[in-house]
């Protein structure tokens, strides 16, 4: 499948992330000749142990992500960052959670946004927002280069994308601006050719900095 | 039917169209052999007449005959002369009919070999009819096909006069130090390739009969959907192929596949089948798969399918300087894109850039077909891989709109 990079608003320090610069952002997309395309939507689960007393906390991992992504909603991903392991599960393992009642979801956001067409190049543009609430908490953005499936290969081209795409930003003087983490696939298990599993695999580096911002927001 | 000889004198014949005025002259024609007929009958009775007049002095009957044949013969004399007039008024009768059969630039009337009379011969091959034979209709289409085929594709010479490829290895031992104009002697497309091979390494080259490659593309692309793609699998049918270079029946090879991995995937057809010609070329994403994946089709992304307009038109350039050397020439050309997504524009240095055109944001998809340094790759050197490396990296690279005039 193609490449892809996911980018998270990561506004200036004093200020905060609103609904004005999501504006900015889809108009910049479109700025650049891209085609407003359909609406696109992933769902976040933060998950943290039910402890009870007896048990030693250090078995457990203090927390780990659950992440439904569009691409195949027939199935859940688990990362766990301390220990560098991601899982494919079928989604019907969130009912299962729920009723074993082990692990228990903290933290639950909507991605939600649209995507944009821009040739060979597809963004998708989505605000963050908690489960059950409108209120926006974050940006997010996903590139991905259509023709290219190998990680290493697209690096390039999805740099320098990436530059024109800050530049384009930069124009609209926006408090704030994309960045991203490089996780280290390979400590994951991952090739490189890209699957969705890398995906889940940068949602959960660039998770803390999500958390923050959208508490940020709240206060 | 006409009456001629109460007509008025024919319209000029630049007033008429053609067809018009053949229709007329036709039936003038027409009308002149019934009054020529009616002549010779007239002669015939008048020649019974005097036959009975000589048997039998006494009736009166021959010498009214005579004369009532007398007064028609004269009134269909001066018909046909009338006739006559008018069809030389018409430019149908003249002088030049002796030497040419020809007015108007149209053959007509033309005497088809049934014996059948027509005003042109192509109407009756048009409309099928009975008379028009055959041997006329396929001639024609034959010699319309031929025509064509030489106008639009001059490079495809006779194909019954290639006769049998002498099979020479690629040639790595000639004569030391001089460059030598033409490539070695590469006469078969597993001499080609065996040559490729050695001169760009990480290629992986391919050939199929026409059915086998559309048999493989419809199951590309291996193992797209599993999250950890299995390399493995992919090898073993490439090796089974592979090995297929010199076993598989020469003459039935016409498809060549050329693949950079995770880079792209090239198709080349042969015309004919067995030959050395390239036909066409497609360039893929090495992801992509289904029956629409051939020489002639187009992928469905941008970059590839600017990359196949550009191609096609490399083709015809080295099909154009010679037709033997084309195909190593095309490949080796194929190959500088391995650095496709790598190599920045040698005119405005980035890798990307909107095309203003298309409003496309593409990769430099464009790279110079003209002089392009097949000699350096037929050189007697013992050169290395790494040195290939840098003769294929170092052809330049440029955006659509950076592409140099010149070039």
């Amino acid at each position: 499948m193609p490449v892809k990079w996911v980018l998270h608003w990561q506004p200036n320090a004093g200020t905060s992330v609103n609904s004005q610069i999501l504006t900015e952002v889809s108009q910049c997309a479109e700025s650049i000749n891209g085609v407003k395309g359909g609406r696109w939507k992933a769902t976040l689960n933060f998950y943290r142990p039910m402890l009870k007393d007896q048990v030693n906390p250090a078995e457990f991992p203090r927390d780990f992500l659950g992440i439904s992504l569009q691409e195949q909603p027939s199935k859940y991903y688990f990362v766990i960052r301390g220990q560098r392991i991601v899982l494919e599960a079928d989604s019907n393992i969130q009912n299962i959670m729920e009723k074993l009642q082990s692990y228990k979801s903290r933290v639950a956001l909507n991605f939600e946004g649209f995507q944009y067409q821009l040739g060979d190049f597809q963004l998708r543009v989505g605000k963050v927002v908690p489960l059950h609430s409108e209120s926006l908490r974050g940006i997010v953005m996903e590139i991905d280069y259509l023709p290219i499936s190998s990680w290493e290969k697209s690096h390039q081209i999805m740099s320098e994308f990436y530059d024109i795409w800050q530049e384009a930003l930069q124009k609209r003087s926006l408090p704030g601006h994309f960045a991203r983490m490089e996780p280290n696939f390979g400590d994951y298990g991952l090739g490189d050719q890209y699957t969705l599993p890398h995906t889940a695999v940068q949602y959960a580096s660039i998770m803390l900095q999500m958390i923050a911002t959208a508490q940020s927001v709240r206060n | 039917m006409q009456q001629p000889q109460q007509q008025s004198p024919p319209a000029p014949a630049t007033t008429e169209a053609p067809p018009k005025q053949v229709a007329l002259a036709m039936d003038r024609l027409n009308h002149a052999g019934r009054l020529i007929a009616d002549i010779r009958l007239g002669a015939d009775r008048l020649l019974e007449a005097m036959f009975m007049a000589g048997e039998s002095q006494q009736s009166n009957k021959p010498f009214k005959l005579i004369v009532q044949e007398e007064a028609s013969m004269r009134q269909y004399l001066q018909d046909l002369r009338a006739v006559g007039k008018q069809l030389e008024d018409s430019g149908v009768l003249n002088e030049s009919l002796r030497s040419r059969s020809n007015s108007w630039g149209l053959h007509m009337p033309l005497v088809c070999p049934d014996g059948a009379v027509v005003a042109y011969a192509w109407k009756r091959q048009l409309a099928g009819q009975a008379g028009a034979s055959a041997v006329d209709r396929t001639r024609l289409a034959l010699k319309a096909f031929t025509d064509q085929k030489k106008r639009f594709f001059p490079h495809l010479d006779d194909d019954n006069e290639t006769g049998s490829p002498s099979k020479k290895h690629c040639d790595k031992q000639t004569s030391t130090g001089s460059e030598e104009e033409e490539p070695s002697e590469l006469a078969t497309v597993s001499d080609i390739l065996l040559c490729l091979e050695k001169e760009v390494p990480d290629v992986k080259s391919f050939t199929y009969p026409r059915l086998k490659w559309l048999k493989r593309a419809s199951l590309l692309p291996i193992s797209s959907n599993e999250p950890f793609m299995d390399p493995s699998k992919e090898h073993s049918f490439h090796n089974s192929n592979k090995l297929g270079h010199t076993t598989i029946n020469a003459e039935k090879i016409s498809v060549i596949e050329l693949l950079f991995p995770s880079i792209f995937r090239a198709v080349i057809s042969l015309h004919p089948a067995g030959s050395v010609y390239p036909d066409s070329v497609a360039f893929f994403s090495p992801d992509e798969g289904g029956s629409y994946l051939h020489a002639r089709g187009f992928s469905v992304h941008h970059v590839f399918r600017h990359i196949t307009e550009h191609a096609a038109i490399a083709l015809q350039y080295f099909t154009g300087i010679s037709a033997e050397t084309a195909l190593h020439s095309l490949l080796l050309w194929i190959c500088s894109y391995r650095t496709l997504f790598t190599k920045v524009c040698s005119k405005c240095g980035r890798l990307l850039s909107m095309d203003k055109q298309s409003a496309l944001m593409l990769p430099p998809v464009q790279r110079p077909y003209r002089d392009f340094p097949v000699g350096k790759f037929s050189s007697s050197e013992q050169t290395s891989a790494t040195n290939y490396h840098q003769i294929i990296d170092s052809i330049e690279a440029y955006h659509i709109g950076c592409f140099p005039e010149e070039i």
